[in-house]
């Protein structure tokens, strides 16, 4: 059965060079809510009201910096390239989750403190991943049972 | 007076339309739109793209209220961190309320018409207040 195609709400748009904050300010909320970078001066995300709302809202901030910005709201004509899109998206968060895996590997030879601060911290950071993942990989569960593992060695009695 | 913003509030307009009752406009009455363009001419816009009470320089609608009004409450400013958070989440403030406000105002959201909504938002933010001011008189969180 094919995938259902996915409606997608892209910001088209063009930033002067100078000054160059807006430009990584931009790119660093666009990283945290997921989106692809479809060309440079193209950024995709899977449409529904939060990620629309929050591309107006950089759209926004484009244009007060001078900058022009426009939303689109479509979809990938070919099917092929919206896997292949979905494919891109899935693997940056598949990184993502592999550091939480290997940081939560690492902290089972903590001492019992670190590793709780560091339960902590990985959990937070989960949350973070998950909410821009839109194309969940098999590293998701592979990195929630990893966390898990350490909440349960974080809770074991120190014997 | 007339308030408009768009239709499907969450916790920015929720939060804006909380300083409108209490200190600004007791007998305010809110209009939802779906485009900007529908704001009625004597209707003041928050919340909505290009209006003056909206997003600016990386700061959310109730902060950008704040600031217009000069509302200069310390109390406010803890709450405009919480609002920031639940609304962009973009980790410019340290705000653990947060995440749990976004749930409980897109919760009510779900199963509440935007009047409701910002009806029943207005006791949460009381208590929300309530709780950051007797914090700070304290130095610790109140029980």
């Amino acid at each position: 059965m094919p995938r259902p195609r996915t409606t997608w709400v892209l910001l088209a748009y063009r930033l002067p060079r100078e000054p160059s904050t807006p430009r990584s300010t931009l790119w660093r909320k666009l990283r945290r809510l997921g989106a692809a970078l479809v060309l440079d001066g193209l950024a995709a995300l899977p449409l529904d009201a939060r990620n629309r709302e929050q591309l107006e809202w950089l759209a926004d901030e484009v244009i007060e910096a001078r900058g022009e910005a426009t939303i689109w709201i479509g979809e990938l004509a070919s099917a092929r390239q919206e896997r292949e899109l979905a494919a891109r998206m899935a693997e940056a968060v598949a990184d993502d989750y592999a550091a939480v895996i290997a940081e939560a590997a690492a902290a089972a030879a903590d001492a019992t403190g670190q590793r709780r601060r560091t339960l902590a911290r990985l959990r937070r950071e989960l949350r973070r991943i998950r909410a821009r993942d839109y194309f969940p990989p098999p590293e998701r569960e592979l990195a929630q049972r990893a966390v898990d593992e350490l909440a349960v060695l974080v809770e074991e009695p120190v014997g | 007076m007339r308030w408009a913003t768009r239709r499907h509030c969450h916790v920015d307009r929720a939060a804006c339309a909380w300083p409108i009752r209490r200190f600004l406009d007791p007998e305010a009455e809110f209009i939802f739109v779906d485009d900007p363009e529908e704001v009625p001419g004597d209707a003041t816009a928050f919340d909505v793209r290009g209006a003056e009470l909206s997003h600016h320089g990386g700061d959310c609608s109730f902060e950008t209220f704040l600031r217009r009004y000069e509302l200069a409450d310390p109390v406010l400013w803890e709450l405009a961190k919480i609002v920031h958070e639940a609304d962009l989440a973009d980790e410019r403030y340290d705000a653990p309320e947060a995440p749990g406000l976004d749930v409980l105002l897109r919760g009510l959201s779900m199963v509440r018409d935007d009047d409701e909504l910002l009806a029943l938002a207005g006791p949460l933010f009381d208590g929300l207040y309530e709780y950051r001011k007797r914090a700070l008189l304290l130095g610790r969180e109140p029980a």
